[in-house]
């Protein structure tokens, strides 16, 4: 047994009672539960992918799982890759112990999650292409190749880890990635087509070809990965624990907002800043204005931000290139059919409005999101209210002024989303980019309740439902915001929903309800101050 | 010498958890002056300065501050300041610009931010984030912050904390040209160097009550 293990089997051996036939049988019963739950979406999901894929939407779809791939590298990159949990960060990693037996654990953890990951990569990579014969050779082509991927870019990021020059490739590599996968869905419904069509329709053992080299590729950068384990810096991989300690204990208490200011405070920690006269405003606004600073410190999140505004129009492309509402649909399905064609009428309604309710939902989710970018003052003031109280800036003034930044942002998503929606033909020409526009006040409004929202009270009873147990405190804590930003946004949802030829009416609704929301929520903020500690 | 009472506490009584941490305490502050509330552990100061401050209600007795009972309002904090824990810092901004953004929002502050930054010994650090500095460095930095505004009572929980010997002896240089300046200042301290070099009135909370020390 080696040092590492004996230490671990003390451990063990203290804290844990002798595993007993009990446990066993309750491990191989949870796994069994587990197989039996993912049994009926496995086979649903295969049957699904045996089809030919329809070309149209075969480049929005590739961009899809590639964009998917560089999440993946650049979440694995952010944690760590290699972390350990506090104690044998505390105990183990400052040791003599052998430093890479000591992070034998982790690394195996780490492949485990790759393999999963990857797998689930390559079959929506063919969900996409789609098999149209030799289904199991494709389906083993498509997991070899997204399992190869994965790990191989976890691999990679293990070796940035561990080496600088690795370290200097991998935020190139995620970059490319990136770029690939916004190429991909620039040219993939245009000149690349063709060229997609192809690969989908390529011979299986062409496939399997490169599923090989790929396989080959990762083992051996996987292999290059374990060795360098022990030549990461002590330092780095402390440094990595506590941030993973910080997202697991965000988890268990399951209070994001503490692992996003940990982020927050880690990224600032660490830069060099040189300050900037701060501009003579009056009172309110001087103090709104550390929103935009901050912001305009953080080019790169800005422009993820904005490039987020392309996902509505990608996801209505895969999903057939439009989004008609359902009175249109069910004109063109079943206008002057005969009444045998009702079903058919009845599926395209439904497929149309299901498409139509995620572009909706993925507005009002990102919309609100860009808003919060920018209210990071009021999120601060929110959760510790000291510096707010030395500041003496009363609070619906404060508001109000920290109301512009998160509007402007909310605004320029919806605008470039909606401006790409009717560029692309999603939806019927028109000036749609006014709603954005209107709407700015009630994403506003949605960004700062959600902003100074306490956290999720745990005590809050949970509800059985017959699709499983539902925390009633998380779900209020989650929906504090977006309630606001989904009723402020009424008139939008309805514009596409109806699609009008005429959105005159429309837009004086957006306005009118988002100022309103925006009013009462100022008001209500104003005369009713937080609770204090 | 005594002018008008600033702070006026009468018989002030708070139970914590079952357990009476304030009985019937007394205290009258006066314009220009500087109290420093001492004890051990537990005795009670941070919870008076908390009472002092508004964000804690008295079980009985009765409070005033500046001729009214302490409110959490934006009025009352643009004359009373209060430093307790380190401050949530806003992400992004460097120890300048917090410097700055507190003057700016204050149309008469006390000090202009390079004599500030020269006062409290951040110069070198002025254009690091918070979040890099010791934390003796961020203490100096919400003292500096506290004193850079304009105010008419000050309220510092353990203002020493983190701080040099050689740093408090300025801290306390500092305080009492606050108070000649006609500002009041209450703090609760486990310095009794601090409040002497400060010529603070020391008063002692023990078992509840308070006490005027030598």
């Amino acid at each position: 047994m080696s040092p590492v293990a004996e230490v671990r089997a003390l451990v063990r051996s203290r804290g844990r009672r002798p595993r007993s036939w009990i446990d066993l049988y309750s491990t191989g019963l949870g796994l069994a539960v587990v197989a039996a739950m993912l049994s009926q979406p496995a086979s649903t999901l295969l049957a699904a992918i045996t089809r030919q894929a329809d070309p149209a939407r075969m480049g929005a779809g590739i961009a899809l799982v590639v964009l998917a791939y560089a999440g993946f590298l650049a979440v694995a990159r952010m944690m760590g890759p290699v972390t350990l949990s506090s104690a044998d960060a505390t105990w183990l990693l400052l040791s003599p112990l052998d430093r890479r037996a000591v992070l034998r654990r982790p690394a195996g953890v780490l492949l485990a999650v790759s393999v999963v990951i990857g797998a689930a990569l390559g079959v929506g990579l063919l969900a996409v292409l789609g098999t149209p014969d030799h289904t199991a050779v494709r389906l083993a082509a498509g997991m070899v190749l997204g399992i190869a991927a994965a790990t191989g870019g976890m691999a990679l990021a293990v070796l940035a880890q561990a080496l600088r020059t690795w370290d200097a490739w991998a935020g190139p590599v995620i970059v490319t990635t990136v770029a690939l996968a916004a190429a991909v869905a620039l040219l993939g419904s245009g000149p690349a087509r063709r060229f997609l069509a192809a690969a989908a329709s390529a011979p299986p053992t062409l496939g399997a070809a490169l599923a090989g080299v790929s396989a080959v590729l990762a083992a051996l950068l996987v292999r290059r990965a374990w060795t360098a384990l022990d030549r990461i810096p002590a330092r780095t991989l402390l440094t990595a624990s506590t941030g993973a300690g910080r997202a697991v204990g965000a988890a268990v208490t399951m209070d994001p907002e503490a692992l996003a200011w940990s982020a927050e405070d880690e990224h600032w920690r660490g830069r060099v800043l040189r300050s900037r006269r701060w501009p003579a405003l009056p009172a309110p606004m001087a103090l709104a204005w550390q929103d935009w600073r901050r912001l305009g410190r953080r080019p790169g999140r800005l422009a993820v931000l904005l490039m987020t505004a392309a996902l509505p129009a990608l996801a209505a492309q895969t999903g057939g290139g439009s989004l008609e509402a359902p009175a249109a649909v069910a004109a063109r399905t079943g206008g002057g059919s005969p009444p045998g064609t009702a079903a058919t009428t009845a599926l395209a309604e439904a497929g149309g409005l299901a498409g139509l309710m995620l572009t909706m939902g993925i507005m009002l989710v990102g919309g609100l999101a860009a808003a919060a970018a920018g209210t990071w003052g009021a999120r601060r003031d929110g959760d510790d209210p000291a510096l707010a109280r030395l500041l003496g800036v009363g609070p619906r003034r404060a508001l109000a002024a920290r109301a512009l930044l998160p509007g402007l942002l909310g605004a320029v998503w919806l605008v470039l989303v909606l401006g790409g929606l009717t560029v692309t033909g999603a939806l019927p020409a028109g000036p749609w980019w006014l709603l954005g526009v209107t709407a700015a006040p009630a994403l506003a409004a949605g960004a700062l309740r959600t902003a100074r929202r306490r956290p999720a009270d745990h005590t809050m009873p949970v509800i059985d439902t017959p699709m499983g147990a539902i925390p009633t405190g998380l779900v209020a804590w989650a929906m504090t915001g977006v309630d606001l930003a989904a009723l402020g946004c009424l008139p939008l949802a309805a514009a596409l929903f109806f699609q009008p030829v005429a959105l005159g009416g429309f837009l004086a609704g957006q306005a009118v309800l988002g100022a309103a929301v925006l009013s009462a929520y100022l008001a209500g903020a104003g005369r009713a101050p937080r609770a204090l500690p | 010498m005594v002018s008008e009472p600033i702070i006026v506490v009468r018989a002030v009584e708070v139970t914590l958890g079952g357990n009476p941490v304030l009985q019937g305490v007394d205290l009258e502050v006066a314009r220009g002056e500087i109290v420093a509330m001492t004890g051990p552990n537990g005795a009670g100061k941070s919870t008076l300065l908390r009472c002092l401050a508004g964000l804690r209600t008295a079980d009985a007795g009765e409070i005033t501050v500046l001729g009214g009972p302490p409110r959490d309002v934006p009025a009352f904090w643009r004359d009373v300041a209060l430093t307790g824990d380190e401050l949530a810092w806003y992400p992004g901004l460097t120890v300048r610009e917090h410097l700055e953004l507190m003057a700016a929002v204050h149309s008469t502050p006390r000090m202009d931010v390079e004599e500030v930054l020269d006062a409290f010994g951040l110069e070198q650090r002025a254009d690091a984030a918070p979040f890099a500095l010791s934390t003796g460095q961020r203490q100096r930095l919400v003292l500096a912050m506290t004193l850079l505004r304009p105010s008419r009572v000050l309220l510092l929980d353990e203002p020493e904390r983190g701080l040099d010997a050689e740093f408090r002896e300025r801290l306390a240089a500092i305080l009492a040209d606050y108070a000649a300046g006609g500002g009041t200042v209450v703090m609760a301290t486990h310095d009794p160097g601090l409040a002497g070099a400060a010529r603070g009135r020391r008063v002692a909370l023990a078992d509840g009550r308070a006490r005027s020390a030598v």
